[in-house]
C-alpha cells in the first residue's frame, strides 16, 4: 500500500523521546534493550508512543522520558489532554531484548525495562493487547497512530 | 544383662543386617560404576564435540576472513570475482549462524531457560522463508526442493497457527539441513506441511543415504553422529537432532522417522497448537510481525 504511506506523515522517534499528535502518523523506531510503549484509544483513534532507555528515574537530574516510569506517565497524560479517554486506552509493548550479551546478571536493563512497563500499565489499569518483548534480538517497529496497528521486524544479527 | 540365647539372637540379627547392608553397597557400587561409565562416555563425546566444534567455527571464520581480505584487495573492475567471493562468504556465514543458533539453543535448553512464545503464525511463509534461505545450499548440490502446503478449511483466520515461529524455524531448518547434507547430488527433497485434526504436521523427505535400523534410536542423542566415514566429508556437530527433539518436547510435539539404508529418510513432526497467547499479533515469516488487524504488508 505505497499510496497510503505517501499520504500519511512519518516520524522517526528517537530514544528518550515521546510522540503523540492529533494528526495520523507512522512512527518508526528501533529498539534494543530500550522499550517502546504504544498507547492507543480505539474509539477516538488517537495513538501515542514513547521510547525509554532505563526503568526508573532516580530522583536526581531531570525527570525526562528517558526513564520508563516517567515516559509512560507523561505519554498517558499527553494523550488524555488530546481527548483520549482513560478507559479506552490499550497498550502494546515492544523491545527489552538483551542485545548486548553480558556475563554479569546485575544489569538486565531489558528485563527491568519490560517489568516497569507491565507494572506501570497494570497500576494505570491499561490493558496490554499485544507485545513482543525480551529475547536477544533488536526490533524495528512502525506504529500507525490512526489504526493502532504495529508492524515489527526482528533485526537479525546475521541476515540469513 | 542379656542371656546367652538373647545374645545369639541379637548377633544373628546383626549379621543378617550387615549382610543386607553389604548387598546394598554392592548394588550401589554397581550402579555407580554404570553411571561412571556413562559419564566417561559422555565426557569423551563432549571432548570430541569440542574438537568438532572448533573446526565448525574456526574453518568458516578463516574462510570469511580470507575471502573478505581478497575482496578488499580486489580491483574494482573484477565484479564477477567479487560477487562469487561474497556468495561464498554468505554461505559460510549462513552455516556459522545456523550452527551457533543450535549450540546456544542447546545450552539454553540444558540450563532450563527455554519457554515457548506463542503467536499466531503464518506457517506457509515461515517454511517458504526457510526454503529460500537454503536454496543456495541446495543448488550447490543440484538439489530440488519441492514444497507443498495444504490449507485446512478449519484453520482459523486464513492459515495462521499458534506456535513459536523462531523455534519452529530452528526445528525445520535442522531437518532440512540434514536432508540436504545426506542427499545424493542432483536428487530432490520434498517438504510438505498440513493440518491434521488441529495438529500441524511437517514432513521432510529425502532420497539420500538413509539410516540403518539399529541407528534410529541413537540419532537423537547429543553429539552423536553416524557413519564416521561420512564425518570427513560432512560438517556438523551432532547437536541438530537433539535440539530438534528437545524443542519438540517443549511444544508437546513428536517426531517420527521412516528410513531405509540407501533409499532415503522421511522425518515427520507433529505439533499441537500453542496455548492462547495474550497478544493480538501475527507472525508472518518468523521475522516480521503485525500487531493488530491490518491488511497492509510489512514495511
Amino acid at each position: 500500500m505505497e499510496s497510503f504511506e505517501n499520504i500519511i506523515k512519518t516520524h522517526y522517534l528517537y530514544p528518550a523521546a515521546l510522540f503523540a499528535e492529533s494528526e495520523p502518523h507512522l512512527v518508526d523506531t528501533i529498539l534494543g534493550s530500550c522499550v517502546a510503549v504504544c498507547i492507543f484509544d480505539p474509539v477516538k483513534k488517537i495513538g501515542g508512543i514513547n521510547h525509554y532507555m532505563l526503568p526508573f528515574w532516580n530522583g536526581t537530574g531531570l525527570a525526562s522520558p528517558k526513564y520508563g516510569n516517567i515516559a509512560i506517565q507523561k505519554l498517558v497524560e499527553k494523550m488524555l489532554a488530546m481527548g483520549a479517554q482513560k478507559e479506552n486506552l490499550q497498550a502494546k509493548i515492544f523491545g527489552g531484548g538483551e542485545v548486548i550479551e553480558t556475563k554479569s546478571n546485575h544489569f538486565k536493563i531489558g528485563e527491568r525495562n519490560i517489568e516497569i512497563a507491565e507494572k506501570t500499565l497494570a497500576e494505570m489499569r491499561i490493558k496490554i493487547t499485544g507485545k513482543s518483548i525480551g529475547g536477544k534480538q533488536g526490533r524495528k517497529i512502525r506504529f500507525n497512530t490512526e489504526t493502532g496497528v504495529v508492524l515489527m521486524k526482528l533485526i537479525q544479527k546475521q541476515n540469513a | 544383662m542379656l542371656t546367652d540365647k538373647q545374645f545369639i539372637e541379637e548377633l544373628k540379627q546383626r549379621l543378617t543386617q550387615s549382610g543386607e547392608c553389604h548387598e546394598m553397597l554392592r548394588k550401589q557400587g554397581e550402579e555407580l560404576q554404570l553411571v561412571n561409565k556413562k559419564l566417561s562416555e559422555s565426557e569423551a563425546l563432549k571432548s570430541h564435540f569440542i574438537s568438532n566444534i572448533t573446526n565448525e567455527i574456526v574453518n568458516p571464520f578463516s574462510s570469511i576472513l580470507g575471502l573478505s581480505k581478497n575482496i578488499i584487495a580486489a580491483k574494482d573492475t573484477d565484479i564477477v570475482k567479487i560477487k562469487s567471493m561474497a556468495e561464498l562468504i554468505h554461505s559460510e556465514a549462513f552455516e556459522l549462524d545456523f550452527q551457533l543458533r543450535n549450540i546456544f539453543t542447546a545450552a539454553r535448553i540444558e540450563a532450563g531457560e527455554v519457554s515457548p512464545d506463542y503467536i499466531k503464525t503464518d506457517i506457509n511463509l515461515v517454511i517458504s522463508s526457510i526454503i529460500i534461505a537454503y536454496k543456495y545450499k541446495a543448488e550447490q548440490k543440484q538439489l530440488k526442493i519441492n514444497f507443498s502446503f495444504e490449507i485446512d478449511k478449519n484453520l482459523t483466520k486464513d492459515h495462521y497457527f499458534r506456535t513459536d515461529p523462531e523455534k519452529l524455524k530452528l526445528i525445520i531448518s535442522n531437518l532440512l539441513s540434514n536432508s540436504i547434507k545426506y542427499s545424493n547430488a542432483a536428487s530432490r527433497i520434498e517438504v510438505k506441511a498440513w493440518i491434521d485434526h488441529g495438529l500441524l504436521k511437517v514432513m521432510v523427505k529425502d532420497f539420500g543415504i538413509g539410516i540403518d535400523k539399529k541407528n534410529l534410536e541413537i540419532i537423537f542423542d547429543r553429539f552423536q553422529r553416524l557413519d564416521s566415514s561420512i564425518n570427513s566429508l560432512n560438517t556438523g556437530h551432532g547437536l541438530g537432532l537433539s535440539v530438534t527433539k528437545s524443542l519438540l518436547e517443549l511444544f508437546n510435539g513428536e517426531i517420527e522417522i521412516a528410513s531405509k539404508r540407501g533409499v532415503g529418510s522421511i522425518f515427520t513432526i507433529t505439533i499441537p497448537e500453542g496455548d492462547e497467547s495474550n497478544t493480538d499479533g501475527y507472525a508472518l515469516d518468523g521475522n516480521e510481525f503485525i500487531f493488530g488487524n491490518s491488511e497492509d504488508g510489512v514495511f
